[in-house]
């Protein structure tokens, strides 16, 4: 692996404003669309469905009428190096195969399907459900004609293998690409966004490189009300949630009685 | 030969050498690798020019702009327009999911097909389009012929103000039917609230981005009300951390739906008691002075008590309000507390720009009449009428009028006949038209009275409230004709399939989507060459009128349907105000606010029409605020709580008639004077409570299509598997309902009401109401394919249909039911 030279390498990562989500699930149609997830007849079965970035609904448990429902969209976390002696992502530890690794470059936890050899182990490794395992073969009946709208940018999966979100790793590539014909080294922070995050109408999602203070979301995993899923794993997600609501928070970790620590404002 | 031992030595030698020479294991080898490495049954995308090309999504009446991203001619994915004014990038989930619907061949129709099987049972057999036109006209012409053109009649789910929808009726104008009826939707009920209260017919035009208190009685602003694009987008700015001022949201519904969880107070009246909650508010606005008094005292009519000229003293507003909706009233009726009420009149009455917002879940339905008129009431009390931040009053969008028509003796005749759903009579002043009316008769009578029936852009059977009723009387009718591009229920019930393109692949028009605040008009186009051999229905219809020929081919003597198109948009031309052009760092709700006096971005007719077909839009930005002295269009020329139009509709049915007979026949429960003002009263028809003790409440969902267009099946994904598993839907109740029912988590039910039964399993949660039952519109589809097919349950199936009051439309909202544990 090559060493870079001085500079800080890029860091990939998304912030979700769930004070601002309101659950509609465009971003999953867009991801679904966008990276040819293929759809089978039964999609209530969510051990089997298969969705890169996936809604839960949770609840603040009280009774009616003071419930509230809010939700955590949830993609590939694209978790990264522990810090405290280059452990890499669960996923990325367990695979035997080589089929998943951690870009240093960009922080993106890579999927390669042909080298994948089913054994599910990452799946099992990954706190977040995040990965999905292909049971059966893409279901594209020949009568129906549905192939008519996938798109060459992302291939589509074969039966046995584990796919995940890829952060539209295929748009990175278009964005380079561009750049590269312009005669540029570096892209700027619109060129290269997820498809969940130009789909969000509420504008909840906010993507860019981490790593660079001009990019917004360097600003925004700043503010008090920025947390991570089961941030005490230390597994670094790239994916940060902002809310101000506590009972939100409270549901990011399985605290111990007293360690969860209230926003002042907010309830 | 003797096998010797020499002679087997050289078969083994020369066995050896042959299978060194055959290619079979070299082959069999070779075919192992690409068996455990390639996977033909994995499609392989083809690969080619990548372009976008700009629309506007037609799947509801929204229009929110949208991209299509194409390799070669095929359309590979969906995304929201950031250069267009209704909706600044964001669709919804449905219209992401679009090309599904473009490419899904098992539920599209690839041709015209007559129907060769039982009907219903979804066999047809391919014909030409000049055969097809051939048997309508032939059937048309001899209806016309035996001098009952009246038995051909429409069933229209195109948006009134589109031009489709002008060019079906004038098609059954032409032909000399009465017949024409459209599917309802909240945009009915809305222009009448504005015709009696305001005078002019137009859609409600609200100012949300400029507004600072939403105050939403049961508009699902996040399940789709509105355009989506639009209001979701203005709920982020609403909820933006760097906002100065948030707004605050209230929503009035019985559900923990998306919209009441995430709005920042949450009211839960009774279902169906939304009108008295209204007036409750406005009690508390009136007594604690928290009105608009210049307004009030100027500009509107009804308020106080007044004589009228025959010296007879009437009620007003004021007085009724102060004496029937006391907090403390309310509280009966709604079962809220009425600190709560006075608390949430304060909050509304204290805001700068508070809006009162109306229109049921997506508003894809109907809505009460006094209802309607209550909440727009709040909105006339706290002056914000005509005002930034507020509800807009526009006049008629300014399209022109199509050539006159042409009719012949035979077609004059049949326009005498009364309509079949008794609309515009004195039953049923106000309403253009009333589908549940025009089923009973057909239900009511021996034979049906409508010989042909054509279907264009709806599908009854399936979202009509009733579909027992609407199924019934589709069978007993003897020829359908289905326009639409999908195999829906309604299709399959068809004669006779004439395929319209669908939304990617014509030019149509969308004109002023509900609740946007400013004119604005909306042009589709084919973004993709017609996948199937179908065709637009607008110039179908021209090439059908033309084969009946005489006076009807006369009325339709464009070309194609592109010169209807720009014979209407020339108004918007000669109108001198529009925009073709946007600045997305420019939003047109600023720039209204700003009193944008932009001259227009064209110079003739044609550079207008050109950038309409390219960019898909036209809008104004220019508006006249205030300007009270004007724009209501009454008899009192003001904002009416009491309505005169209402008072000389029942003034002139009591000529005929006892007045008591009249207020019977209008469906009003109050006195003379009452009728003419937004009251509240208790559905008498209601069921017996101790036979049906819980409620349906029907609800709609942003991600499941619950109207005309099929559902995505993308959006199977976002549903959680306590609304969808496997094929059962679930029904949310309360958990005191739960236990009153002896039912715990997935216990499967029969839902029971008098129009039928269904069954579905049970979720338990405390975002349901106690005593109110919930299903979600849009599954149990009986058409389509294996992603919607048997798919759960329809509560229209079980909705027993009331009549509102003077509009004579629908109540879907509550159906008395019981519970049967299975």
């Amino acid at each position: 692996m090559k060493k870079d030279h001085g500079h800080v390498g890029k860091k990939y990562g998304m912030v979700i404003d769930l004070d601002k989500c309101t659950g509609c699930g465009t971003c999953m149609t867009a991801c679904a669309a966008e990276n040819n997830v293929s759809v089978r007849k039964d999609e209530s079965d969510k051990e089997r469905s298969i969705t890169w970035i996936q809604l839960y609904q949770i609840s603040n448990g009280k009774k009616f009428p003071d419930t509230r429902y809010s939700y955590f969209p949830r993609p590939c976390m694209h978790c990264d190096e522990d810090g405290r002696g280059g452990h890499h992502p669960s996923c990325v530890s367990v695979c035997v195969a080589s089929a998943t690794k951690l870009d240093p470059h960009t922080g993106i936890v890579s999927q390669i399907y042909t080298r994948c050899i089913g054994c599910r182990y990452c799946q099992a490794a990954c706190p977040f459900d995040a990965r999905y395992f292909n049971w059966w073969d893409a279901y594209f009946p020949k009568e129906k004609g549905l192939e008519r709208y996938l798109s060459p940018d992302v291939s589509p999966r074969m039966r046995g293998v584990i796919e995940k979100c890829s952060f539209c790793h295929h748009r990175l590539m278009r964005a380079k690409n561009q750049a590269y014909a312009e005669g540029r080294r570096e892209i700027e922070e619109h060129e290269y966004i997820t498809a969940c995050t130009e789909a969000c109408p509420v504008q909840a999602i906010t993507f860019g490189d981490l790593n660079n203070p001009k990019h917004k979301v360097h600003e925004l995993i700043q503010l008090p009300t920025a947390f991570r899923l089961l941030e005490r794993l230390n597994t670094k997600p790239k994916v940060y949630y902002l809310s101000t609501k506590d009972w939100v928070r409270r549901l990011a970790d399985n605290y111990r009685p007293g360690e969860f620590k209230r926003l002042s404002k907010g309830s | 030969m003797q096998m010797k031992r020499r002679n087997f030595i050289k078969f083994l030698v020369g066995g050896v050498a042959g299978i060194q020479l055959t290619p079979l294991p070299w082959k069999f080898t070779d075919d192992v690798a690409i068996w455990t490495q390639n996977w033909p049954w994995v499609p392989v995308p083809p690969v080619g020019a990548v372009t976008k090309e700009k629309t506007v999504c037609s799947l509801c009446r929204g229009a929110c702009g949208i991209e299509v991203r194409k390799i070669d001619n095929r359309a590979v994915k969906i995304e929201g327009r950031s250069d267009y004014p209704v909706n600044p990038g964001g669709i919804c989930p449905l219209g992401m999911g679009g090309l599904q619907l473009l490419y899904n061949e098992s539920i599209r129709f690839t041709s015209p097909m007559k129907r060769v099987g039982p009907r219903g049972s979804g066999v047809f057999m391919d014909i030409s389009w000049d055969e097809a036109l051939d048997i309508l006209s032939g059937r048309i012409s001899k209806l016309r012929k035996k001098g009952h053109p009246e038995a051909l009649a429409a069933i229209d789910g195109n948006p009134n103000e589109s031009t489709m929808a002008l060019m079906v009726e004038r098609l059954l104008k032409a032909v000399g039917s009465p017949n024409y009826v459209s599917m309802p939707s909240v945009g009915d009920t809305c222009s009448m609230v504005n015709y009696l209260q305001q005078g002019t017919g137009e859609m409600m035009a609200y100012d949300l981005e400029n507004a600072d208190c939403i105050l939403s009685f049961g508009s699902g602003l996040l399940e789709g009300w509105g355009s989506p694009g639009r209001v979701l987008n203005a709920w982020g700015l609403w909820h933006d951390a760097h906002a100065k001022e948030k707004a605050v949201i209230i929503q009035v519904e019985a559900r923990a739906s998306n919209t009441a969880s995430k709005a920042d107070f949450w009211i839960t009246p009774k279902p169906g008691t939304e009108a008295a909650l209204a007036l409750g508010i406005a009690h508390v606005l009136i007594k604690d002075r928290l009105c608009n008094v210049s307004f009030i005292e100027n500009y509107c009519f009804g308020y106080h008590d007044w004589k009228s000229l025959d010296g007879q003293e009437h009620k007003g507003f004021k007085s009724m309000v102060l004496d029937e909706y006391s907090p403390q009233q309310v509280a009966g009726i709604t079962g809220l507390q009425a600190d709560k009420i006075k608390s949430l009149a304060h909050e509304f009455g204290k805001a700068k720009a508070p809006i009162a917002i109306c229109g049921k879940g997506k508003g894809s339905l109907n809505g009460s009449l006094y209802e309607f008129m209550a909440i727009q009431s709040l909105n006339a009390l706290v002056g914000n009428i005509n005002k930034p931040g507020g509800v807009l009053v526009h006049e008629a969008m300014p399209l022109s009028d199509l050539q006159k028509l042409k009719n012949d003796q035979i077609s004059l005749r049949g326009l005498k006949k009364q309509r079949l759903d008794q609309a515009g009579t004195s039953k049923y002043p106000f309403t253009n038209s009333l589908i549940n009316n025009f089923l009973d008769a057909i239900l009511k009578r021996h034979q049906s009275p409508v010989d042909t029936l054509l279907v264009f852009k709806a599908n009854p059977v399936f979202t009509l409230p009733d579909t027992t009723a609407c199924y019934k009387a589709l069978k007993k009718i003897p020829f359908i004709v289905s326009f639409s591009p999908f195999k829906d229920e309604t299709a399959l019930m068809a004669d006779l399939i004439l395929p319209d393109h669908t939304y990617l692949e014509k030019m149509d028009d969308l004109v002023c989507p509900p609740g946007l605040q400013y004119p604005f008009y909306g042009l589709t186009k084919s973004v993709v060459d017609p996948v199937y051999n179908t065709e637009n229905t607008g110039d179908a219809i021209i090439r059908l009128a033309k084969k009946i020929g005489g006076s009807v081919a006369e009325s339709f003597q464009w070309p194609e349907y592109e010169d209807v198109l720009k014979t209407r948009a020339s108004g918007l031309y000669s109108n001198g105000k529009g925009l073709v052009g946007y600045d997305a760092s420019h939003p047109v709700w600023k720039m209204q606010k700003a009193g944008n006096r932009a001259a227009p971005d064209y110079s003739t007719f044609e550079e207008m029409w050109e950038a309409i077909k390219t960019g898909g839009f036209w809008f104004t930005a220019k508006h006249n605020y205030q300007n009270y002295s004007s724009i209501f269009k009454t008899p009192s020329k003001k904002f009416e709580f009491f309505s005169l139009r209402i008072k000389s509709a029942i003034d002139i049915a009591a000529k005929q008639k006892p007045l008591k007979k009249v207020l019977k026949d209008l469906g009003v429960a109050k006195n003379a004077d009452e009728a003419c003002m937004p009251h509240y009263s208790k559905d008498e028809s209601s069921q017996d409570s101790t036979e049906y003790p819980l409620f349906m409440m029907p609800y709609e969902m942003i991600n499941l299509a619950s109207e005309w267009a099929p559902n995505p099946p993308f959006s199977n994904k976002t549903l959680l598997d306590n609304q969808l598993r496997n094929d059962e839907s679930f029904t949310d109740i309360n958990p005191q309902t739960a236990k009153a029912n002896d039912l715990k988590q997935g216990d499967r039910v029969i839902i029971k009401s008098l129009a039928g039964r269904i069954k579905v399993r049970v979720n338990i949660t405390e975002g349901a109401m106690p005593g109110i039952v919930y299903l979600p519109l849009g599954l149990g589809h009986t058409a389509y394919d294996e992603f919607s097919k048997g798919k759960g349950v329809n509560p229209n199936d079980i909705i027993t249909t009331n009549r509102d009051p003077v509009s004579g439309q629908i109540v879907w909202w509550n159906t008395a039911v019981k519970l049967i544990k299975v």
